[in-house]
């Protein structure tokens, strides 16, 4: 049998910048998918490639068996819909036209939709719970009609495999099952394959048998919603913790944003020194003054990304001449304001022998007993020539540095007032 | 349906809409006496004829730019036809060539419209499907561009060049000779049934490239022949008649409120309606005052109010309609 979704080794993107990388994936007709993944991992991206609006640099994807962009269009409009987050008709149609709109591909040029193609509209409409609304246009109806009326559209369409591009995140509660439950539906007794991107995790777990998550444009997790839905996983891929709770009698899973990071105003009166470059300390530098921490940074190069958002923030910097190694004067100017600092940060920046001084502020923090915090990942880091960097950060760590992985790492970590 | 006995109302009643226009004309009110004002019937109905052609090819081409380029400011000249005509014009008139033969005028007008298009078109597409904002973008720009140079041709030409050109600007519809008239008839009958034959695209094309593509619709090759054909007709328009503005961005939209937005109705009830809307323009224009005045005049004093009150009738959010 073949599948009905086959991608292999599919890299896509535009102008050059791939958002999918070698995805593989399979997909066995009559299955109902969630995907899932923060924004900009290639969820919509993968869509626009099975729909065949974006035809990929290299591999093949192929619905039940044949390549998509081979396919005449109204063979692929019969296998694969589109389902869009919304939809914008400048034109005043009606529901009516807009659902029979489902059956353009099927209709001929030179003849008037038949009894069949009729019948089809009439069963969408009935179906959506839109047919008190067939006469009225479109675009004077509240956002849940209209999603019912693009939902009819594509029931009228009568495809194999539907993919609902988060279709319904501007749905209330109420419809959104509803349409959820439309779905299902056709999924269950006519083996339609559904996939469905969406950010509403909760929705995704309790519709779909099959979770893919996906990060840079690669598969991390696929599998049952229990098994990609955890708190390793989805921290791994959204940054941010979350707690999963299973149910022990439905099985169903409940997914919450964890307590946010340290609410703003917890980093009140405390100041920190942080040691970054080239952009590596810029979500370090963002969520430390979100939470109200008093930020000092450098020695860092003038024109430097972290220098930038330093300057945005308001950050007192100890600035060195672009493009120089660190002089005496500026790292006695960082001194000065690490001096004042509670603790010091290094961000995950690559050491060459321009920056190496900027390790003696560590060191002088370490010997007046303040607490250092540094990336991991130095190792892979270091460009001096000795590898001087990576010996001098493992002799911090075992004066009693600490490492941390990333910012939602080090926000617990931080002294207290 | 609302929208089907409007449809039916408009094509009933161009027939007798067209029929009184003949009845007008500068020399009376009135049939005049077949044997011994032949000559004049045959002037009016000829007259009656060109205005219902350029009229039907205007509102056919607006009403597909704005389908296409799913905005409803959209005009036949939106892509920068009437500028391109409007110096092929000049050119034909400075040169003498439209004093020598008559189809010299009109046709200098169409090819000059027809380049600027490709102009257009080649500017915008340099990826695999035009950009719409890009087709209007180079659109103003080379219509602009077209302009300053007809500009300066008409500041540096005689009075007499000049009252030919600014003449011919303000759009009238002067009998053009037989052949010419021939000729736009059949090429305005075959692009409005092209448009026709292209309903179902069209309608797929104003929800948007991707869903027009997911809907089974070859977009690109869709979008193209639409606009190609849409541009033939503004280009005959303008050749034979001028720039008449009004009609291809008024019609349109007055069609959309009476027989709806579906384009296998929408496109014959602009062709018909549009074609009669100019005839009377033009029967209006030969009569109410001693002196013809362009017919652009009238298209703008009529069309204005009534849709005002078309649109104070029924407001619809989103576009008028």
């Amino acid at each position: 049998m073949t599948n009905a979704i086959q991608l292999h080794q599919v890299t896509a993107g535009y102008r050059d910048t791939p958002v999918l990388q070698g995805l593989s994936l399979e997909i066995e007709a009559g299955e109902m998918i969630g995907i899932l993944g923060p924004n900009g991992a290639g969820k919509s991206t993968l869509f626009s490639v099975l729909s065949g609006l974006l035809r990929p640099s290299s591999g093949t994807v192929k619905l039940n068996g044949i390549e998509v962009h081979r396919m005449p269009p109204a063979e692929r409009a019969r296998t694969i819909a589109v389902v869009p987050q919304e939809l914008d008709v400048p034109v005043p149609y009606t529901v009516e036209e807009i659902v029979m709109m489902g059956r353009i591909s099927a209709i001929g040029r030179f003849s008037s939709p038949s009894d069949e193609d009729r019948l089809r509209v009439e069963r969408a409409l009935v179906y959506t719970d839109a047919t008190d609304i067939r006469h009225r246009p479109l675009n004077e109806l509240s956002g849940g009609e209209r999603q019912r009326a693009i939902v009819a559209m594509v029931l009228a369409q009568d495809p194999r495999i539907i993919l609902m591009d988060e279709a319904t995140s501007h749905l209330d509660l109420n419809h959104r099952l509803e349409i959820m439950q439309l779905v299902e539906r056709l999924n269950r007794d006519d083996g339609v394959t559904v996939l469905m991107i969406s950010h509403d995790l909760q929705i995704a777990a309790e519709f779909s048998r099959r979770l893919i998550l996906l990060d840079h444009g690669t598969v991390v997790a696929d599998g049952t919603p229990s098994a990609v839905l955890t708190e390793d996983s989805l921290r791994r891929v959204y940054h941010c913790d979350v707690r999963v709770h299973q149910d022990p009698h439905s099985g169903g899973i409940s997914i919450l944003a964890a307590p946010r990071l340290p609410a703003p105003g917890s980093g009140k009166g405390i100041h920190i020194h942080t040691l970054g470059g080239g952009g590596c300390g810029e979500a370090i530098l963002r969520r430390l003054t979100l939470c109200g921490y008093t930020l000092t940074s450098g020695v860092l190069n003038h024109g430097d990304k972290d220098a930038e958002v330093a300057g945005a923030l308001g950050t007192s910097t100890a600035l060195e001449k672009p493009f120089c190694p660190i002089s005496r004067e500026a790292l006695d100017e960082a001194r000065k304001l690490a001096r004042n600092a509670h603790a010091l940060v290094l961000a995950p920046v690559p050491f060459g022998s321009g920056n190496l001084a900027n390790l003696d502020l560590l060191d002088e923090a370490l010997a007046a007993g303040k607490p250092v915090f540094i990336a991991t990942g130095f190792e892979n880091r270091d460009y001096t020539r000795n590898r001087d960097a990576v010996a001098r950060v493992q002799a911090l760590l075992t004066r009693g540095a600490t490492l941390f992985q990333d910012v939602a790492d080090l926000i617990p970590l931080l002294p207290t007032c | 349906m609302n929208s089907r006995r409007n449809f039916g109302l408009v094509i009933g009643l161009a027939p007798l809409i067209l029929g009184l226009c003949v009845l007008m004309g500068p020399s009376g009110i009135g049939l005049p006496d077949i044997h011994v004002q032949r000559d004049i019937l045959i002037l009016r109905l000829s007259r009656v004829l060109a205005g219902f052609i350029i009229g039907a090819a205007l509102s056919c081409s607006g009403v597909v730019f704005q389908a296409v380029l799913r905005n409803p400011l959209a005009e036949p000249y939106v892509l920068g036809v009437s500028s391109g005509a409007g110096l092929g014009a000049a050119l034909a008139i400075l040169t003498g060539f439209a004093g020598a033969f008559t189809t010299a005028l009109p046709l200098c007008a169409f090819l000059m419209a027809v380049v600027t298009l490709a102009i257009v078109y080649g500017l915008s597409s340099h990826s695999s499907t035009p950009s719409l904002y890009g087709l209007i973008l180079s659109g103003v720009i080379v219509s602009a561009v077209c302009s300053s140079l007809l500009m300066f041709i008409i500041s540096a030409t005689s009075l007499e060049g000049m009252h030919n050109i600014l003449w011919w600007m303000l759009g009238n519809l002067d009998l053009p000779s037989d052949p010419v008239l021939g000729l736009s008839a059949v090429l305005v009958a075959a692009g409005c049934a092209g448009l026709w034959l292209m309903a179902r695209e069209l309608n797929a094309l104003t929800l948007g490239h991707q869903m027009a593509h997911h809907l089974g619709i070859r977009v690109k090759a869709a979008i193209l022949a639409a606009l190609l054909l849409a541009t033939l007709l503004a280009a005959t328009a303008v050749g034979v008649a001028g720039l008449i503005g009004f009609v291809g961005l008024m019609v349109p939209h007055i069609m959309r409120t009476l027989v709806g937005s579906d384009h296998r109705r929408l496109i014959p009830a602009a062709a018909i309606g549009g074609g009669a809307f100019l005839a009377v323009c033009d029967a209006l224009a030969r009569t109410v005052m001693p002196v013809e005045i362009p017919v652009g005049v009238i298209t703008a004093l009529l069309g204005g109010p009534f849709f005002l009150v078309l649109l104070k009738h029924r407001r619809t959010p989103g576009w008028i309609g």
